[in-house]
């Protein structure tokens, strides 16, 4: 157990600094990937299987697509030094970030948690859904947020297309410059 | 395996086997959410600093899926809501890139430095 | 006891001329020239009223007293608002509104081009109604709000015409210099109340006598309320304000400052006499300051070239009589020249204001020959300038020679030779000023072009003048056939109190006394006219062979020069100096706050840095520290590590 959660911990963690300190915005997004498998892995780890799938199939799969069309449509050649890439707050950023990190930390082992045995987790499909629904003893508010997450899509598909579409007027994408 | 050996195997085996306690997974994660905020508030282009946002989100849904497996009282809801909160950050990058690229047509830039007309 | 229809003749008498004030203040631009109609009005029914009082007085033979509660705080707290009028009183109201009314005829003509005659006819009746309501005020706290209102009137009569800084500059000073008195004079006042718990003179009286108040205090607040008279009469060493307050118009000179609110002082000190009386030290001081002050004003009026300012100098130098008629004793005749010389002087004053309005200048040097030319002012002037100057058988003699009587009899010689001294001064000043302007040729185009008055100016002119002859003969001596002590000590006395004090023995007419006053001021008139009819060039050689007395007299024995290098000029540098503090350090710490909110909120603006980022990083800070706050354990050290990480990052996030 120690050396899956030790090999996954650090799989994650170095890729999120690689997120950070690339210097290739692809370079970034794969990285951003690979941070997200290790926290499949964890969700494997943490007894909750469907939900680890759930992870790969959305994040990997299709977030990480979205965000390399995006990386694709604003393209910016990989650079050389990290002035361009990193902008002032470097220094006081890491403080906070630091500083931040460290208070959760502090905040969430300062508690008493003897007596937490893992294995409450759901280890099935249908009890996460039964989860989601709000049925079957799982919290029933989950009902109305279930119904509320879709809605929520459906406004974010629209806002996306109306918020990207080209106005009249405006100069055709000529794509790569410089 | 030779016998002498049992006993060492044994007790190395029930190292490797122990349960994770719940603060390794809750630190894994903190540190996951503190650098993705240091990524979000350093870097200039702005699809990073979108990634660093969906680092600081994963980090939560851990958390989440922490509890819902260790809390004996939970019935798995830490695992429900994560699921929710990977739809909204789905929905979120959707719009956020739209946004960006929204700006990047104005403004043939994505350096969030650039977008400062909020300026004194 | 007084019936409710006596009570109500005798509110109304200050009482008219105050609406009068009222209404003229409200509706005088849209009355105009007839304001006069509407303040005669109300000044003669007072003087109808006045005289009524006179009579219910000498009828009753006491006095009439009543009064309302004004405030009412318990013992020693209590001031009434009420009106005591006896024999005095009654003498000065009639005085007041009789003068009153013939100046306010006098001035329908004299200010008839003023452009802001109704507001003059207004103030002259609020001043008229401050007078008699001072007049018939019963206690030290109801006579000072009046005595305060007058001096108010006084300064806005004065400055009537403030476009001209002359005139501005001289109600200043005269509202300056009477201050010093009134502070005095509520000091004074003060002291008496905390002694006797009252303020009424009554009870002031009664305390004093019963030994309540102590001697070398009570002695200290009698001379501060004589202070208080000093300086509404003009004596030494308050006198500086009564010159310059010529500057006003010439009216307002014959009723303030000839016949009432100068004789407020003597008015205070005869009101109060049983209090002074008790002092022997005050009478002295009293006594004597009148007897300085009269000797020392007289020399002052013997150079001036301006007429008016010879009549002031002598209106303080004949209240300078009064008081020392007071300070020795003889109440009777101390009143006896106030209410002489309120018909003369104000006589001499209109008579000046007549010449003024003819050829429109003060200046005695640029007049001359005016007796035919201005017949009635001439007589009249010479009526009143015998009987200043005490010529038998003019009002003005017998007044004065009572004075001087006494003061011989009660061996006040030193006292006697200054006053006999007066005397001669008086005659030739009054004259030298009389001959200058109407004898000779006349020695300017606007003398040579003159011509007498209106006859609204002459009419009260006339009035007065009789009075000046007659007005005395109330107070003739048993001598002449008239009853013992003459009509006026009937009236005007000292209480029984008061005489029981002085203990002073009675004295006859003394006809050797009369005979010599009477010659020194036929010496006077005599020494005038050779100087000034006769030769005249002698006149100019003896100023230019003494010129250092010469000008000292003239100067006014240099006091406003010495007042103004030790009180004006320090007075003036503080007050600059206040303006600057005030203007500098508090204006500027005002104007600091202002514009050190609006330089911090310049600084503060350069965190409005426009980058997401960098609220971004601002707001996880916050959130930062507020956690750190709310769950810290070692408060202090981790409040100090936040705070200097807040620092850093705002220093560095500011620059972006």
């Amino acid at each position: 157990m120690i050396i899956a959660f030790a090999f996954l911990a650090g799989m994650t963690l170095v890729s999120a600094l690689g997120v950070v300190l690339s210097r290739s915005v692809v370079h970034s997004a794969l990285f951003m990937s690979g941070s997200f498998l290790g926290v499949a892995g964890f969700f494997v780890m943490l007894n909750a299987p469907a939900l680890a799938t759930l992870q790969v199939l959305i994040y990997v799969g299709a977030v990480t697509v979205v965000i390399l069309f995006g990386i694709m449509f604003t393209q910016r050649p990989q650079v050389r030094r990290y002035r361009t890439i990193i902008n002032r707050q470097i220094w006081p950023g890491l403080f906070v970030a630091l500083g931040v990190g460290a208070f959760l930390a502090y905040v969430l082992t300062v508690q008493d948690w003897t007596g937490t045995e893992p294995g409450n987790g759901l280890r099935s499909v249908a009890d996460l859904g039964n989860t989601l629904l709000g049925v079957g003893g799982a919290p029933p508010i989950f009902g109305l947020l279930f119904e509320v997450a879709s809605v929520l899509l459906l406004v974010a598909m629209i806002a996306a297309i109306v918020v990207s579409r080209r106005r009249t007027g405006e100069g055709v994408d000529r794509g790569v410059e410089e | 395996m030779p016998p002498q050996l049992q006993p060492y195997v044994q007790q190395g085996l029930d190292v490797v086997n122990q349960t994770i306690p719940l603060e390794g997974y809750l630190i894994v994660a903190a540190i996951m959410f503190a650098i993705g905020a240091w990524g979000a508030l350093i870097r200039r282009n702005a699809v990073v600093v979108f990634m660093c946002i969906e680092l600081m989100i994963n980090a939560v849904n851990l958390t989440l899926v922490g509890f819902s497996d260790y809390l004996p009282g939970a019935d798995g809801a830490g695992a429900g809501y994560a699921v929710l909160v990977i739809a909204v950050a789905a929905a979120e990058v959707a719009v956020g890139l739209a946004i960006v690229l929204a700006v990047y047509r104005s403004r043939k830039t994505v350096n969030v430095d650039e977008i400062n007309l909020m300026k004194w | 006891m007084t019936s409710v229809g006596q009570q109500l003749i005798i509110a109304a008498i200050p009482v008219l001329p105050a609406l009068v004030f009222v209404v003229l203040a409200l509706f005088g631009r849209y009355l105009g020239e007839s304001a006069q109609y509407v303040a005669i009005f109300g000044v003669a029914t007072s003087l109808v009223f006045s005289a009524f009082s006179l009579y219910f007085v000498i009828r009753a033979q006491t006095p009439i007293d009543f009064a309302v509660n004004w405030i009412d705080l318990g013992p020693g707290g209590s001031f009434p608002m009420g009106i005591y009028v006896d024999g005095l009183a009654a003498v000065m109201l009639v005085v007041v509104c009789f003068v009153s009314l013939m100046i306010q005829l006098y001035s329908g003509a004299f200010m008839q081009d003023d452009s802001r005659f109704a507001w003059y006819y207004a103030v002259l009746n609020l001043f008229t109604a401050s007078m008699l309501g001072l007049v018939v005020a019963p206690s030290f706290i109801e006579l000072y709000v009046f005595w305060e209102l007058v001096g108010l009137c006084s300064y806005l009569l004065i400055g009537h015409w403030f476009e001209k800084p002359s005139a501005a500059k001289a109600a200043q000073k005269a509202f300056i210099v009477t201050r010093i008195g009134d502070a005095a004079l509520f000091v004074g006042i003060i002291m008496f109340w905390r002694e006797a718990g009252t303020t009424s003179f009554q009870g002031i009286t009664e305390a004093a006598q019963a030994g309540f108040i102590g001697g070398s205090l009570f002695t200290t607040a009698v001379i501060l309320v004589f202070v208080g008279a000093i300086g509404k009469s003009a004596q030494f060493p308050l006198h500086v304000w009564l010159p310059d307050a010529m500057e006003g118009p010439t009216p307002v000179s014959a009723l303030i400052h000839a016949a009432t609110m100068v004789a407020a002082g003597v008015y205070l000190v005869a009101r109060t006499y049983d209090i002074f009386v008790q002092s022997p030290a005050a009478m002295l001081v009293v006594a004597y300051i009148g007897g300085f002050t009269a000797l020392m004003a007289a020399t002052m009026a013997l150079t001036k070239k301006d007429i008016k300012r010879v009549v002031a100098y002598s209106t303080v130098s004949q209240l300078g009589y009064m008081m020392l008629a007071l300070g020795i004793g003889s109440y009777t005749a101390g009143i006896f020249h106030l209410y002489n010389h309120a018909f003369f002087k104000a006589l001499l004053f209109l008579g000046a204001g007549s010449i003024i309005y003819a050829i429109n200048s003060y200046n005695l040097t640029e007049m001359g020959g005016l007796r035919r030319r201005m017949p009635i002012t001439f007589w009249t002037m010479v009526v009143a300038g015998l009987s200043l100057a005490g010529i038998f058988p003019l009002s003005g003699f017998w007044s004065k020679d009572a004075i001087l009587a006494a003061t011989y009899e009660q061996h006040f010689y030193v006292l006697y030779g200054m006053v006999l001294l007066t005397v001669f001064l008086t005659a030739f000043y009054i004259f030298r000023a009389i001959f200058m302007a109407f004898t000779g040729e006349p020695r300017s185009e606007g003398a040579r072009n003159a011509t007498e008055s209106p006859g609204i100016m002459t009419g009260p002119m006339v009035l007065l003048a009789l009075l000046s002859v007659v007005s005395g003969w109330v107070g003739i001596p048993a001598l002449f056939g008239a009853p013992e002590g003459g009509f006026f000590e009937r009236i005007v006395q000292p209480s029984a109190l008061a005489n029981e004090t002085l203990a002073l023995e009675g004295h006859e007419f003394s006809i050797a006394l009369a005979i010599v006053s009477t010659i020194v001021a036929l010496l006077g008139v005599g020494l005038a006219y050779l100087l000034y009819v006769r030769e005249p060039e002698r006149a100019t050689s003896l100023a230019r062979r003494f010129a250092p007395v010469y000008n000292f007299l003239d100067d006014g024995w240099y006091f406003d020069a010495l007042y103004e290098r030790v009180f004006v000029r320090p007075a003036m540098a503080l007050g600059r100096a206040t303006n600057v503090f005030d203007r500098r350090a508090i204006g500027g710490l005002v104007s600091g706050v202002g514009r050190g909110t609006g330089g911090i909120g310049e600084r503060l603006r350069r965190l409005q840095t426009g980058g997401a980022q960098n609220y971004a990083l601002f707001i996880l800070l916050s959130v930062l520290v507020i956690g750190v706050i709310v769950g810290a354990q070692y408060t202090v050290l981790v409040i100090g590590l936040i705070a200097l990480i807040t620092l850093v990052t705002v220093a560095v996030g500011a620059r972006l």
